[in-house]
């Protein structure tokens, strides 16, 4: 079993706590009256389906209850990075570069 | 020789679930702390379960805050002795050794399939708060495990 940094709790916690909830950082837009339909399309549907680094939601439903986000790699399955919803992409604001020093 | 483990049917309680973003007297998450006539325990950054005494009205919170009763939602086993530990880690996937989960630590999570709320009472004895509806299959799974022990 994936054990997963959630980073409310704290912890690692076991993978059955959680759920996961698709690509992280998708901002709804702000006008969706003046967008095409396949920019739309492009909103709801189309994600970047990473081979490698992917930056995602997860919720830690069976605990503290909260979406949070994650830098995982989907190749290997691991878990690089979880960080609280609503800050930067990991390397945006701050330094970060790779897995070293950021998992817990 | 005393039983190595009791499981036993909690007392009627009041429930209250208390969201609110400025907790005052109020324990941080994954702890417990005494409040008015009973308990808090803290589920998650903004989220509390109050375990009061039965017929307990709603208490007084300051400031913006949800409260909500969720007393006939929940039952609660008690379980205890020297074996409870081992015998609650049989579905629970975290590590209850008392430097990991150690007492008065509190917090959701999944037994044999059914979300609980696991609160260390005391260094053998627990509280497994569940939904009413996946008590009984809780109780069932416990005193089944209780008899391999
Ligand atoms: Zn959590």
């Amino acid at each position: 079993m994936l054990l997963i940094h959630c980073p409310y709790c704290d912890e690692r916690r076991p993978e059955l706590e959680f759920g996961y909830a698709g690509e992280a950082h998708i901002a709804r837009p702000p006008k969706p009256d003046d967008m095409t339909d396949a920019e739309w399309e492009t909103y709801l549907f189309v994600r970047t389906n990473a081979r490698g680094r992917h930056f995602e939601r997860w919720r830690h439903i069976h605990g503290c209850g909260r979406f949070f986000n994650a830098v995982r790699d989907t190749v290997t399955d691991r878990f690089e990075r979880t960080y609280k919803a609503g800050v930067p992409r990991p390397g945006e604001a701050d330094g970060w570069t790779g897995e070293t020093g950021g998992i817990v | 020789m005393a039983d190595p483990v009791t499981i036993a049917w909690a007392p009627p309680a009041a429930r209250y679930s208390l969201r609110t973003r400025a907790p005052q007297g109020l324990p941080p998450i994954l702890a417990s702390a005494p409040f008015a006539d009973g308990h808090a325990l803290g589920l998650g950054p903004d989220e509390w379960l109050l375990l009061l005494p039965d017929g307990t009205p709603p208490p007084v919170i300051d400031g913006l805050h949800a409260l909500t009763d969720i007393g006939h939602r929940n039952l609660a086993l008690l379980v205890e002795g020297p074996a409870a530990a081992t015998l609650i880690q049989g579905g629970v996937a975290l590590d209850l050794s008392l430097d990991t989960f150690p007492v008065s630590k509190a917090t959701r999570t999944v037994h044999d399939g059914v979300e609980i709320i696991l609160w260390r009472t005391g260094e053998t004895a627990f509280r497994i708060e569940a939904w009413r509806s996946f008590a009984g299959h809780l109780h069932a799974a416990l005193r089944l495990a209780a008899g391999d022990l």
